[in-house]
């Protein structure tokens, strides 16, 4: 027995001694004698890498110089890891949240005011366009600064607009321009419905023109676009269930019930694939228009490039398709016979530079002597593209007679946490996350808009979005709206999408559905300012 | 007590101290501080406020959760015997000594080892309204049309929004908040594999001699089944009986990732309710006071199976 309990004893002691040497143990800093910044951001896979990048350049430039590291870590769940890792006290330096969590954290007290720390560094309300300056804060204060922003628009289907022409022109409308009002969208959506009479009477969806609830992301705001908004800061109320929200909830149930069979409409909707895969309804053509953000043309590049080179001359195609087999070392005859005769040759210093028109793009190939040197391919400018798009982007059109360019204004933030150990190089990081060239490089990458007042017109011109130009101007219309300064804004918006699912299902009238919202939210921003002025009078 | 004994008391929760300390630290301390949350007004990122009662006043007057808990149950109410009912039959069928037993077993097994998120992608797809297999079948077979209320309108003297629509066939299942409840209660039979299990452990420990018994009586196979079979396992079934209460009043991940709570809060569970209120809308004292309310309902309906449990579990030798 002894035998056995010196064995057991001695395998214990060296399990313990295995994990002690060999097991995890503590990060040591990358780079000795700098500060630590921990990030955590939301984004993983592509997106993810992207930001990376930017992490990058800042450690190997901004951050080497004052010493300053960013531990950049993707992951999944951040408001609530950020929650809990804050109520912990132990929260990441950098948060990158989403907008509609800055005032519920705000309101928490969960957020380091930016205010003092942005100022020094040239960030006041000049540098961003209003409606993401106005968001980024609570109760006068700045809480955020963006990561990258994005506006909401009409995007819209060319080719089905085409295929659909006499239709549209027999409904006294213009295949070649998008709805300017809302009455009109519904018009064109009409017309542009492809619906079959079966046999035994009833009847296919095979597409449609538009479709609220596809992708149905910002039904909670459709208010917007019939001019009125769910909070009124004026009188620091919740509004769900006001004329014009109805007006708005009517409208949506009319999508349900214009075929005059709801039923049939919910199980077209139940084909349709999901936003990130080909069988995107948009991307599929079962529905002609749509109501999204900048970043589709990167989705679009992705899962259907079709759609970005739209009646390119196939000779064009073939020259970007062959362009991926340049490599290093090939001779000037053999690129010729892969791409053709170039458009262009340059002679300079020893090297000789011929540029190809390829698809939607232009390829450089620059050969030392007979032989390639380096090969790099740039956008056509965004104007030329646009025409090689089947794809367009509109304003959405708003009900309200006159109210034009109406949009919301989102954003991917950046915070610091209460509890934060590196505050002041945290904001040194976002700072340089700000400085307007390393904004556009990462706007550019996640294809998104500039939340910047000052826009290159490189950004502009080399977007992969060829309209991002549509979607800047709509950020600084006067009719953008950004999140509201609501603490119970996820109440607001669960509640809010709750009804619009009620009204389509024709389970709710727009009254009963919105005014139950109305109770529910309100109720809740009630019992948040009890309890505020509770803690107010306690503190004091 | 001799020095002896303290030494192996001391030995002993030496050994025991992980659990010990396990439990005090993870299980009982978040137990005790979720009921003083109850009591507070705690969104986790500030300090607690102390409210009294106010959050179960709140909850008494708070139409979600009703509906919640109501969802909760109507799933509970049908899921659970259904469950049950399938579980038995199944583990009949399979303690048949027929050949390729194994397989069977196997077969009805393994669909408990396909992980939540898994299988419900994979019922998402067969409750598809248009592209799902279900409603492919249903309309081959000629399910087709739709099924009039008319008579129960009329009946109830309902009309417009009160009045019951008709339902599309095939249905839309997931799309439809009138068929999405049933969908969740259908594709909840597809993991009763481990019940299955546990049921054939406990038919093979049915003794034979009763059997025997019964057929010299001259007992049919129904009334086998029905005295002999079904007592001699109702521990079993009173086991499961607890183990699906506790489990059916907890169900989350199923329809948070299939449905989401919707369509307009028809699959909105009491769990998912609870989440939201602790993690989304940052009102932990009031999920802490839901999750009080729920154990509660849990160790009431538990106790009430105990307490039926005298009259229809039993034991062998008593």
């Amino acid at each position: 027995v002894q035998q056995v309990k010196r064995v057991i004893g001695a395998i214990i002691v060296l399990g313990i001694a295995a994990v002690l040497i060999f097991g995890p143990r503590s990060e040591a800093p990358p780079v000795e004698g700098r500060v630590v910044v921990e990030y955590w951001e939301k984004w993983t896979s592509k997106e993810g890498q992207q930001m990376m990048e930017v992490v990058d350049d800042f450690n190997q430039t901004v951050g080497a110089e004052k010493g300053i590291y960013v531990r950049y870590l993707s992951m999944s769940s951040i408001n609530q890891k950020t929650l809990v890792s804050t109520a912990a006290g132990v929260p990441p330096d950098v948060a990158g949240l989403w907008d509609h969590q800055v005032p519920q954290f705000a309101a928490a007290d969960a957020l380091m005011p930016l205010d003092q720390m942005a100022k020094p560094y040239g960030i006041t309300d000049g540098y961003y366009k209003k409606v993401y300056w106005d968001s980024c804060h609570y109760r006068g204060k700045l809480y955020a600064l963006v990561s990258t922003p994005a506006t909401v628009a009409l995007l819209y289907n060319k080719e089905y607009f085409e295929e659909r022409a006499d239709r549209l022109k027999a409904a006294g409308l213009d295949p070649n321009r998008t709805p300017q009002t809302l009455q009109e969208l519904d018009r064109y959506a009409e017309a542009l419905d492809d619906v079959e009479k079966l046999p035994n009477g009833s009847m296919n969806i095979k597409s449609m023109g538009y479709v609220p609830l596809e992708p149905g992301w910002w039904l909670a705001l459709t208010g917007l676009w019939f001019g009125t908004e769910n909070y009124d800061a004026a009188t620091d109320t919740l509004q769900l269930d006001n004329p014009k929200m109805v007006e708005a909830f009517t409208w949506i149930q009319s999508y349900a019930t214009r075929l005059g069979n709801n039923a049939k409409i919910s199980e077209f909707r139940s084909g349709f694939g999901t936003f990130n895969s080909t069988q995107n309804p948009f991307l599929v053509g079962q529905v002609a228009m749509v109501q999204q953000g900048p970043w589709m043309a990167n989705y679009i590049e992705n899962l259907k490039p079709s759609w970005n080179r739209w009646r390119v001359p196939p000779e064009k195609l073939e020259v970007e398709r062959k362009s991926a087999e340049v490599r290093e070392g090939m001779s000037l005859a053999e690129v010729k016979g892969l791409l053709g005769e170039p458009k262009e040759m340059q002679e300079a210093a020893g090297t000789t530079r011929g540029t190809w028109d390829a698809g939607i793009k232009t390829v450089t190939v620059e050969f030392a002597g007979d032989k390639v040197k380096t090969k790099s391919a740039a956008l056509l400018p965004a104007v030329d593209r646009r025409k090689y798009c089947q794809w367009g982007v509109a304003p959405f059109p708003s009900a309200v007679p006159g109210l034009k360019d109406v949009t919301f204004g989102a954003f991917d933030t950046m915070v610091i946490p209460k509890g934060s150990k590196h505050p002041k190089e945290a904001f040194e990081f976002i700072a340089y996350v700000n400085r307007q060239d390393v904004m556009e490089k990462l706007c550019g990458m996640h294809c998104k808009n500039s939340p910047l007042t000052k826009v290159s017109k490189e950004f502009i011109a080399n977007h992969p979005n060829p309209y991002i130009e549509i979607f800047d101007e709509l950020a600084r219309s006067p009719n953008a709206h950004g999140v509201q300064q609501v603490s119970v804004w996820p109440i607001v918006s669960d509640e809010m999408n709750n009804a619009a699912s009620g009204v389509f299902q024709l389970l709710a009238t727009p009254q009963e559905a919105l005014h139950t919202a109305q109770i529910r939210s309100a109720n809740g921003y009630d019992h948040f300012r009890e309890v505020e002025t509770k803690r107010k009078g306690e503190s004091k | 007590v001799t020095s002896k004994d303290r030494q192996d008391l001391f030995k002993g929760l030496a050994f025991c101290s992980p659990w010990i300390i396990g439990l005090c630290v993870f299980t009982l301390l978040p137990l005790i501080l979720s009921l003083y949350y109850s009591f507070c007004d705690y969104s986790l990122l500030q300090d607690p406020v102390w409210i009294g009662t106010q959050n179960y006043r709140d909850i008494a007057h708070d139409e979600l959760f009703w509906q919640a808990l109501r969802n909760t149950f109507a799933y509970a109410l049908v899921a659970l015997p259904m469950g049950i009912i399938i579980s038995i039959a199944m583990a009949l069928l399979l303690n048949q000594n027929i050949k390729g037993q194994s397989f069977y077993r196997t077969t009805i097994f393994l669909p408990s080892l396909v992980p939540a998120v898994a299988s419900a992608m994979l019922w998402m797809w067969l409750f598809n309204a248009k592209l799902g297999l279900i409603n492919t079948v249903l309309s081959a077979i000629g399910v087709n049309g739709q099924i009039s209320f008319d008579w129960l309108n009329n009946l109830l003297h309902l009309q417009g929004n009160d009045a019951f629509k008709a339902l599309p066939l095939p249905p839309a299942w997931l799309n439809d908040a009138r068929t999405a409840m049933s969908a969740l209660i259908l594709m909840s039979f597809w993991g009763v594999g481990n019940s299955v299990v546990i049921y054939l452990a406990g038919l093979q420990d049915v003794p034979r001699e009763l059997y025997e018994a019964a057929d010299i009586d001259g007992a049919s196979g129904w009334q086998r089944l029905w005295n002999v079979t079904l007592p001699m396992i109702s521990p079993v079934i009173f086991f499961n009986l607890i183990m699906a209460i506790i489990g059916s009043l907890q169900t989350f991940s199923t329809p948070y990732i299939m449905t989401g709570g919707g369509p307009y809060h028809a699959t909105y569970f009491y769990t998912m309710y609870l989440y939201d209120k602790a993690y989304v809308f940052l009102q932990m004292g009031y999920a802490s006071a839901m999750a009080w309310i729920q154990l509660f309902i849990v160790l009431i309906l538990t106790a009430l199976a105990f307490w039926t449990s005298r009259r229809w579990v039993h034991y062998q030798g008593k």
